[in-house]
């Protein structure tokens, strides 16, 4: 690319607090940013911890053993992804979790249009020692884990044997990288994701309680769309679960979004 | 410096309060002299009146005895033009916690009974009959009044003004009251003094009816002070703070909680109800006729009354929609509006009344009750319940009159732990699964389950904090709201003002200042909070509660939430357990949630 990927524009936000805050929303843990040495990163969402990778130049897995290292006192289990990776749906991240519970394997690797995808998979956390091990051992391979360890594998059937990533991510993109400028100027061609909203209360107006399908990539576009800013007046509440009020909060195709009145109570 | 006079009434006080000893056909009347050091520490109010019941209610009273104590209690504000400042708070041993209680209401009663010259209005005893309580400033009286048994509130009032002629103010109860069901309300101008049961400590007293009428006049430190505050404030409150309730009123709640599985429904098996669009107030603005109404002296007017089939009309909050709605399975709105009119007539508090028959409904299903006819979603037996309570008829009816908890352990098998109530006092509606700073809100609370003296809920629907999961920042904004709501219900001002103060602490201390004359500020209105909920637990601990009582329904412990997302809320005993543990220590309490002794000699219980 030329140029730090993080810090890449996509509707509204950069590729790294989308794929940070997105993370955020599909687990009930830790969300963790490895960052290189020196690396300056853009705004991440709040409660995003960032470690440093403590060696330079030893490539993905580095950054990947040091990120389990960070969690492994809080989690057993983790989803590793790299930032660019704007199509990234919760659903997909929760299909591979999922089946990390489901098999008890060290690591779930999915098989995804075509390709192993060692940077959108599931990792039991305890694997931070070996992964740092084999390093040190001169293996610096993203496959180097398969041998040492119980792997199993997913395929695009097994994936989308999810009821919820076959209806928002049908062709698993949740797995496009961005690795050239090509590849990102066809990321910016796409249209945003399409959301359902809901106004209540003294937000709705006429109808406005009534769900409207719109097109918006990040929460305060989603407001924009029907006329509210998002301030001590004024949340959302996505998917009926957590509340909101961070304006850069990415949206998901599927998503349902309700704006509230922040003055609760009565 | 905490300047005061022991010989002039601060601006907006009387410095006494009146007690009234009712004794079989009389009543007297006898000043109590206020501390200035009290009343600057406690504000009025609530804050006041705990520590009035400190002083006048024995110990271990028997609620429902000629003795216990029942305190009109009045602040420096009511009177003055400051926006929804005719408020009162009612405050005694409640019948149905055994611990204290306190309810506010507005209307004109706040200000007649503060111009009768007291602070407070103190009464004791018991009448041989059911009587009437007169207080002017020319003195007290005691009248009887049969022809006013069985009479709805509203009704007794009109009589009673019809009766002893215009300027008086009352506050008055329905048969429930009479029949001390343990949680009827006090009722005034149509609003009620709600939770707790302080409809029958009244009615235990033979009382129907108090009546107040103004006699005198009340001085302000800074006249000038005052009203350029109070233009400033009702321009205020026309902000977007109180769209909500100026737009819809509390029950734009229902939907909005329903969206976010917060919507207690079925006595708390669920969170979102499928009925819910029929009764929301979107829904009910396009279907129905609706006039707005205001408390006295209030510039919001929060207040909805729908028109009613067939004829008629009901205010309707989210508070009484939730518990005899949702909370029973009922979704016709028609038989929601009955159900609210009839807990008026009777003078029930929706809540506990829905909270009961809700829990009563499982019992049913479960086996535990034989009455087959009580079924989740009926509005008709929902009513024929609430009949059978404030009749208090042999057999449901007596059994339910007890409040949940009580009822429970009459029925046992277990309905203990699904019975909707925190130190008897039923829950309100909000889900504390899926609001976890609002769950220890509930637990910790002195009055027992209540959003109105713990409002942490704010925090769970801010944004700020992930409401799945309740930790140290739930800790922090459950103590936030309960100090905020103890200086707003004893300064009195409505606590739909207070998304309208930037620096909330603050602004109030001026207020307070221009009205009173002491030089208030923020820390010293923030250890008034402090010591008002201090002061509430040193209460109920006198009266015996531990901290077992701080807790919640096994239920909400024990069975995960399934939210309309698909993922579930979990809130573990012990999570609730670290909570609460933090709690006692940020507020300055034992391990044990006990007031320390060397905090005792703040709450100036023996000045």
């Amino acid at each position: 690319m030329g140029r730090p990927k993080a810090g890449l524009a996509w509707h509204g936000s950069t590729f790294l607090y989308r794929t940070s805050a997105l993370l955020g929303r599909a687990v009930d843990g830790p969300v963790v940013v490895v960052a290189a040495p020196g690396q300056t990163l853009p705004g991440l969402p709040d409660g995003v911890a960032v470690v440093q990778d403590p060696v330079e130049g030893l490539g993905p897995m580095q950054g990947v053993a040091a990120g389990l290292a960070a969690v492994a006192d809080r989690a057993e289990i983790a989803f590793v992804c790299s930032t660019d990776m704007p199509f990234l749906h919760p659903a997909f991240v929760r299909r591979v979790l999922r089946g990390m519970d489901d098999t008890k394997a060290d690591m779930l690797l999915p098989f995804a249009r075509g390709f192993r995808q060692p940077l959108a998979a599931g990792y039991r956390t305890s694997l931070a020692g070996l992964i740092t091990t084999l390093i040190g051992e001169g293996d610096l391979r993203p496959g180097m884990l398969f041998k040492h360890c119980e792997v199993v594998q997913f395929d695009d059937a097994q994936l989308l044997d999810d009821s919820a990533l076959k209806r928002f991510d049908p062709e698993l993109e949740s797995v496009v990288n961005v690795n050239t400028p090509e590849d990102y100027a066809t990321a910016l061609g796409r249209r945003p994701p399409t959301v359902v909203v809901e106004r209540f209360g003294a937000l709705a107006g006429k109808d406005g309680h009534r769900p409207t399908e719109i097109e918006a990539a990040t929460l305060g576009a989603a407001a924009d769309a029907v006329g509210l800013t998002l301030d001590r007046h004024v949340v959302a509440a996505v998917n009926g679960d957590q509340v909101y009020r961070d304006a850069k909060l990415p949206l998901v195709t599927g998503d349902s979004v309700a704006f509230l009145s922040a003055d609760a109570g009565g | 410096m905490e300047a005061y006079s022991l010989h002039m009434a601060p601006g907006g006080f009387f410095a006494r309060a009146l007690i009234v000893d009712v004794d079989g056909e009389t009543a007297t009347g006898m000043p109590f002299e206020l501390d200035e050091r009290v009343l600057r520490a406690y504000l009025g109010g609530v804050g006041l009146g705990t520590w009035l019941m400190h002083r006048l209610a024995p110990p271990r009273v028997d609620p429902l005895a000629p003795e216990a104590p029942l305190a009109f209690v009045f602040s420096s504000l009511v009177g003055t033009p400051l926006t929804t400042s005719a408020k009162f708070a009612v405050v005694a041993k409640s019948p149905l916690t055994g611990l204290l209680t306190d309810a506010l209401a507005s209307s004109q009663f706040a200000i007649a009974g503060k111009l009768t010259g007291h602070d407070a209005i103190v009464i004791r005893g018991r009448a041989t009959q059911l009587s009437v309580l007169l207080i002017d400033a020319a003195g007290v009286r005691l009248e009887p009044a049969p022809e006013l048994a069985g009479l709805p509130a509203s009704e007794a009032e009109t009589q009673a003004r019809e009766r002893f002629g215009r300027g008086w103010r009352t506050a008055a109860i329905g048969p429930a009251g009479e029949r001390q069901v343990r949680y009827a309300t006090i009722s005034h101008d149509g609003r009620h003094a709600g939770r707790g049961g302080l409809g029958a400590v009244l009615g235990a007293k033979n009382i129907k009816a108090v009546l107040v009428r103004s006699g005198t006049k009340v001085s302000v430190a800074d006249q000038a002070g005052v009203l350029a505050a109070a233009k400033d404030l009702r321009k205020r409150s026309f902000g977007p703070a109180t769209a909500k309730y100026r737009e819809l009123g509390t029950l734009a709640n229902l939907l909005a909680f329903n969206a976010v599985s917060t919507l207690p429904t079925r006595n708390f098996t669920a969170a979102t109800f499928e009925g819910a669009p029929k009764l929301a107030a979107e829904e009910l603005h396009e279907m129905r006729g609706v006039a707005r109404n205001s408390c006295a002296s209030c510039s919001i007017g929060c207040e909805h009354i729908y028109s009613r089939k067939g004829g008629g009309s009901q205010r309707m909050e989210y508070e009484n929609v939730f518990a005899l709605g949702p909370l029973c399975g009922v979704s016709d709105p028609d038989d929601v509006f009955a159900a609210s009119a009839r807990c008026d007539e009777l003078g029930l508090d929706t809540i506990s009344a829905g909270g009961t028959i809700a829990w009563a409904m499982e019992c049913v299903e479960r086996g535990l009750i034989d009455e087959p006819w009580l079924r989740f979603g009926d509005g008709t037996a929902l009513l024929r319940a609430l009949d059978a309570i404030g009749d208090r008829s042999p057999g449901l009816g007596e059994l339910l009159a007890q409040g949940s908890r009580a009822a429970a352990g009459i029925v046992g098998h277990g309905s203990i732990d699904f019975a909707p109530q925190v130190k008897g006092l039923e829950l309100p509606g909000y889900e504390p699964r899926s609001l976890q700073s609002m769950a220890l809100g509930l637990a910790v609370n002195a009055r027992g389950a209540d959003h109105n003296r713990s409002g942490a809920y704010e925090a769970d629907l801010s944004g700020d904090v992930n409401r799945f999961a309740g930790g140290a920042a739930h800790v922090a904004a459950a103590i936030g709201t309960e100090d905020r709501a103890a200086v707003m219900d004893s300064m009195i001002l409505c606590k739909f003002l207070r998304g309208v103060f930037e620096d909330p602490f603050t602004e109030w201390a001026r207020l307070l200042s221009l009205v009173t004359g002491w030089d208030m500020d923020d820390g010293e209105l923030r250890r008034a909070a402090q010591r008002i909920v201090r002061a509430k637990r040193a209460f109920n601990l006198r009266e015996g509660a531990t901290a077992a009582d701080d807790t919640l329904p096994a239920r909400m412990l024990t069975t995960p939430l399934e939210l309309a997302s698909g993922r579930t809320a979990t809130l573990t005993a012990d999570r609730l357990r670290s909570m609460i543990t933090s709690y006692y220590v940020a507020r300055g309490f034992d391990e044990a949630g006990r007031v320390i002794t060397t905090d005792l000699p703040d709450l100036l219980l023996e000045a």
